[in-house]
């Protein structure tokens, strides 16, 4: 059985997430392809070492034809694959023109018949049983450990022709922040107990001494302290590092449903009766402005 | 100018989640309200209209009975006339099926849904209706104004930052704050939703390939181990930062 995963960069190494996915593929099938659009044939030929047997490259995503084709030689059967918007895309036209059934936040793959998913924003589970042998499964982070293999990997150039896009990119704006928040194995939180936006810089701090991501509260990035794109939550974007720091910060049920399935949750709140601390692993109660400073230095010593 | 709005009906942010015999949601006791994405939405749809009266707004949602007071809430934000298929929305692939039947029924220039429903937040509805229907979709939209009935100008969030585009209507979006502002009815809109129209619409029959086989709530964290100012050493050594 052959299946297919979107291989996915960050700072040009490819990223946590599609380890994962050619991790699961591998000891699902046979057969691994990757497909990427960053077109480095000498790093893409040292992929076979997380698992990859084969990798196209081309141009991109959108290119739905080739993808297509490569699906139908290659007699694709399983898609692995992450959450972001290019790979949801080309996973839902392979869904519909294959009829491949997809299936978003899976969180287990023990049995790859009966995967499990996250539903409510994280509040309930559910089991789900396929009806055919194929399927696209969009995985939620850190559902494996990814292994490394030792295949050796062939990387074929589909020249594409440039796609004619009925749309125009007017302004690319890139994120500042060293670490991206999606990607980030640590996030250091914080909300609305931090009083102002003048009062980031120790958040920043620790932030960049853990390599860690910033993010923010609902209310803080209604208020302009903080950019919109640092919001986590139910109406914000939801993460799911190994450790998230939540300083002055209630935990408010919306607050929950974006950081809920971090592996551990340290709280920081002046107030014992938060109800954040009755979702965290670990908690300090006291003053956040003694607290980081503290943090901050102790991690210097 | 047509819009069309596609709303889900979802339990409360702050509802408690349970199931009858982990088969089915218990829906006793639990409020529904507008997807909160696509109240973000339907509040831009509402301000685009307020700066160009010939918008016309139709709002749509695959669901039962029970949902139509929602469908009345958002006649009276201001939608003009709303839609319910009248079927238990299983899932995504069932539901964009069924937006995209309609939509080749009745035109549109553009389709407004939120990023993602908060019930099996699938987050795939915009895009396999946009699969569907062989029409352009972008997702977490944050920013949508409209240049002569013929273009819309939108910012989207990626995974590296944000993107400001022009893109050729029709398209669908899958909208997020800072879009607009969440709209509360007036009296005078609540007034004007008695006399609009809600027509029901019987849906199409589409399988997904999957089934749900049982449903169950995640293990609760079991014990928190507080520190203080005192030991924060030990805790940075708990989680291995030291
Ligand atoms: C439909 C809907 C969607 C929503 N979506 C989101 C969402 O996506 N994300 C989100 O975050 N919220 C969301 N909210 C808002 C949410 O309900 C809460 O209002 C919000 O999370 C509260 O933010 P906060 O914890 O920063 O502020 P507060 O609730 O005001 O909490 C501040 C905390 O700081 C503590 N504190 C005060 N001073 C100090 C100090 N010196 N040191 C340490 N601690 C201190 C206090 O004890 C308190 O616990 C949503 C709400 C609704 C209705
Ligand atoms: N039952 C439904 N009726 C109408 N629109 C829906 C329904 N379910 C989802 N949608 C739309 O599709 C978007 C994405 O939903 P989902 O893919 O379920 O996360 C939502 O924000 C809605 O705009």
């Amino acid at each position: 059985m052959a299946s297919l995963v979107f291989i996915e960069f960050d700072k040009n190494i490819i990223n946590g997430y599609t380890k994962q996915s050619a991790t699961l593929a591998s000891l699902n099938s046979n057969l691994v392809i990757g497909v990427s659009d960053y077109k480095d044939e000498v790093y893409l030929n040292t992929l076979g070492e997380y698992g990859f047997d084969k990798v196209y490259m081309v141009n991109d995503f959108s290119n739905e034809d080739k993808i297509f084709n490569i699906i139908r030689d290659e007699n694709i059967q399983t898609i692995f694959s992450s959450n972001s918007n290019n790979i949801k895309e080309i996973s839902s036209k392979i869904s519909i023109n294959f009829n491949f059934p997809i299936l978003n936040n899976v969180i287990n793959l023990e049995s790859i018949n009966k995967p499990k998913t996250s539903i409510f924003s994280g509040k309930a589970e559910a089991e789900i049983q396929i009806d055919t042998d194929k399927c696209i499964f969009i995985l939620n982070k850190n559902l494996i450990e990814s292994k490394e293999f030792n295949k050796s990997t062939k990387v074929v150039n589909l020249v594409t022709s440039v796609n004619e896009n009925n749309y125009l990119v007017l302004e690319k704006v890139d994120n500042k922040e060293d670490v991206s928040l999606l990607n980030a194995e640590i996030v250091v939180s914080a909300g609305r107990g931090l009083k102002g936006p003048e009062n980031w810089e120790m958040i920043e701090n620790l932030a960049k001494k853990l390599n860690a991501a910033t993010a923010c509260s609902k209310p803080v990035s209604d208020a302009g302290w903080r950019p919109h794109h640092e919001h986590v939550g139910q109406t914000g974007i939801k993460i799911s590092p190994q450790i998230y720091f939540a300083i002055g910060i209630s935990g408010a049920i919306q607050h929950l449903a974006g950081v809920n399935s971090s592996k551990n949750i340290i709280v920081i709140n002046s107030d014992p009766e938060a109800p954040f601390f009755k979702s965290a692993d670990y908690g300090i109660v006291g003053d956040a402005f003694e607290i980081v400073p503290e943090l901050l230095k102790a991690l210097d010593n | 100018m047509k819009i069309l709005v596609c709303i889900s009906c979802v339990p409360d942010t702050t509802s408690k989640i349970s199931f009858i015999n982990e088969s089915e949601f218990d829906k006793n006791n639990v409020q529904y309200i507008i997807g909160p994405y696509e109240d973000y939405a339907l509040a831009r749809a509402v301000e685009l209209k307020e700066k160009d009266s010939s918008i016309d707004i139709s709002l749509l949602n695959i669901g039962l009975s029970e949902n139509d007071h929602l469908l009345r809430k958002g006649l009276a934000i201001g939608a003009d006339r709303a839609f319910r298929i009248n079927a238990n929305p299983v899932d995504s692939k069932f539901v964009s099926a069924n937006i995209a039947n309609f939509v080749e029924n009745n035109d549109f220039d553009l389709i407004l849904m939120g990023k993602e429903s908060i019930d099996y937040n699938s987050g795939l509805v915009h895009f396999l209706t946009g699969s569907i229907l062989n029409i352009k979709t972008f997702n977490s939209v944050t920013y949508l104004d409209l240049e002569n009935n013929e273009n819309a100008i939108i910012k989207r969030e990626t995974e590296t930052g944000i993107e400001k585009l022009k893109a050729k209507l029709p398209l669908i979006l899958g909208c997020q704050e800072p879009i607009a502002e969440w709209k509360i009815p007036n009296m005078r809109g609540i007034m004007s939703a008695r006399t609009k129209e809600l027509l029901v619409v019987e849906p199409i029959v589409q399988s997904s390939g999957f089934h749900y086989k049982k449903f169950n709530l995640p293990l609760k964290k079991t014990s928190i181990k507080m520190f203080s100012l005192e030991n924060i050493n030990d805790l940075l050594k708990e989680l291995k930062l030291k």
